[in-house]
């Protein structure tokens, strides 16, 4: 067992440095992968001190929400589109910054895990969540790019991390269900982060299906993936903070 | 009146009346979610019978929401249709099939709601040392033991109940067994899941146990499966495209 002093004291300061390198050297892809590596750092501590994935809590889940967001920005960031792009580079830093601040005033619960979170089903579950939360996330960015510079590769790239981020998505739901089944006798129930849930299951889907229609709404779906990422966000945040849920904090 | 009929099979089955269909699903799921209280049952009883009892006043965006939703099913399958017959003979078989295999997904996973809304089933009930649950075939589940152990800040970490059964089927021996159930390891029994819910503390010997039925829940897993390797498909296709 490492000693509580190393566990306690340096991990939030990795987070710190972590946003610090997000917020003052994102625009240098070397800076950004350190920053990444200060958070995984921090998560593997705090994954050390609770003996499992740090996923219950505010604290835990923005700080993991805050490493996927940068995680998932890494393929965008080496991908030959997007490779020389400054405004993504400061845009993705921005938002691994901003859900990593918001973890710093909420405070790291060390408890047992409850006994029903205890299984893997849940595990995969609130990860692949956090993995599409991401990348709806990275879209939304992207949506404002292409709506400021109007080049077509970066609605490419927000086709592309909708895509990934709604797999990611289907895969959580199909994994929280199987849980659920185990842990509380049904796949669904009707709370409203369920409720919520289906409800950005079903936007993504119809933002994937707009595609369809045509150049001609390139515009609505940039915007798509603007909307989409505040409906994630109130998914996530709003409805457990605001909502009596299964899944409130 | 064929072209009357031409016409709504082209509503019907078009992607613009599908994108107005989610949205309006969406619409009246985000009015559900405020409109459900707390104190709402909708979750202790199977959906159709929830339907029945509780007024209009406090169930129509659900109405509407399964109205909608049926359309929904609908197009999707005319879209299919459509889809694969226009475009067989177009493409690799991978390109073609992996959104209808998604479609496919989704309404496995309608279905499996459906089925569940009319058959599920879900009873909650305090169990002692010795209690048993009484099966419709006359056959009883009885809980012989409990067990539970704490954190040092006084939480509980672990629990379970350990109950005995006969074998049920013509070839089954008509012996005692015994199994036990804990968080995430119901048991399952003549169709029913037996889940522990909580523990009374020591010395008391005594748990929260609920009994689930849940038909649509074999449907939903197939559902999800075929809807994960649709989407896994149509990434590869993706990334292969853009290689």
């Amino acid at each position: 067992m490492l000693p509580s002093v190393i566990l306690c004291f340096p991990m939030k300061w990795l987070l710190c440095v972590s946003i610090g390198l997000y917020l003052f050297g994102g625009f240098r892809r070397s800076l950004f992968f350190a920053g990444v590596a200060a958070e995984l750092v921090y998560l593997g501590f705090r994954g050390i001190e609770l003996g499992r994935l740090p996923l219950i809590g505010p604290h835990d889940t923005l700080a993991f929400f805050s490493t996927s967001c940068a995680l998932m920005t890494i393929p965008f960031l080496v991908s030959a589109s997007l490779r020389d792009s400054n405004r993504f580079r400061i845009g993705a830093s921005l938002l691994a910054a901003v859900t990593g601040l918001m973890a710093l005033p909420f405070p790291a619960f060390n408890m047992p895990m409850p006994p029903i979170l205890n299984t893997l089903w849940f595990e995969l579950h609130v990860a692949m969540a956090f993995f599409a939360y991401a990348l709806f996330g990275i879209g939304a960015i992207l949506g404002i790019l292409f709506l400021l510079a109007e080049e077509k590769k970066f609605l490419e790239m927000q086709y592309m991390a909708a895509l990934v981020g709604f797999s990611f998505f289907s895969a959580s739901m199909t994994s929280g269900g199987i849980w659920g089944y185990f842990a509380w006798g049904t796949y669904w129930l009707w709370t409203p982060k369920e409720f919520w849930t289906s409800i950005l299951w079903l936007y993504y889907g119809t933002y994937l299906h707009l595609r369809l229609k045509g150049s001609r709404w390139e515009k609505t779906i940039a915007w798509g993936g603007i909307v989409g990422f505040g409906v994630t966000m109130f998914t996530y945040l709003g409805v457990s903070l605001l909502m009596k849920s299964s899944h409130s904090f | 009146m064929k072209a009357l009929l031409h016409n709504l099979y082209n509503k019907l089955a078009s992607l613009t009346f599908g994108l107005w269909l989610l949205c309006g699903v969406m619409l009246f799921l985000a009015a559900g979610s405020f409109l459900q209280g707390e104190g709402s049952s909708i979750n202790e009883v199977a959906l159709l019978d929830w339907l029945r009892e509780v007024p209009l006043r406090e169930s129509w965006w659900l109405w509407i929401s399964i109205g909608i939703i049926a359309l929904l099913a609908l197009n999707t399958l005319l879209c299919s249709i459509e889809s694969l017959r226009t475009k067989w003979l177009k493409g690799s078989f991978l390109v073609r099939i992996a959104p209808q295999l998604l479609h496919l997904g989704f309404l496995f996973i309608m279905l499996a709601h459906l089925q569940s809304a009319y058959g599920g089933f879900k009873q909650v009930m305090q169990v002692e040392k010795g209690s048993a649950i009484t099966f419709p075939d006359g056959s009883n589940v009885v809980f012989t033991d409990f067990a539970v152990t704490y954190s040092k800040m006084g939480m509980p970490t672990a629990y379970s109940a350990t109950l005995n059964y006969r074998a049920t089927g013509a070839f089954q021996s008509p012996a005692m067994l015994t199994a036990v159930i804990s968080p995430n390891h119901p048991f399952f029994y003549q169709g029913h899941g037996i889940y522990i819910k909580d523990i009374a503390p020591p010395p008391m010997k005594a748990a929260l146990v609920e009994v689930h039925k849940e038909p649509g829940a074999a449907m939903a897993l197939a559902g999800g499966i075929i809807f994960t390797i649709a989407n896994l498909i149509l990434l590869a296709r993706n990334r292969e495209k853009s290689i």
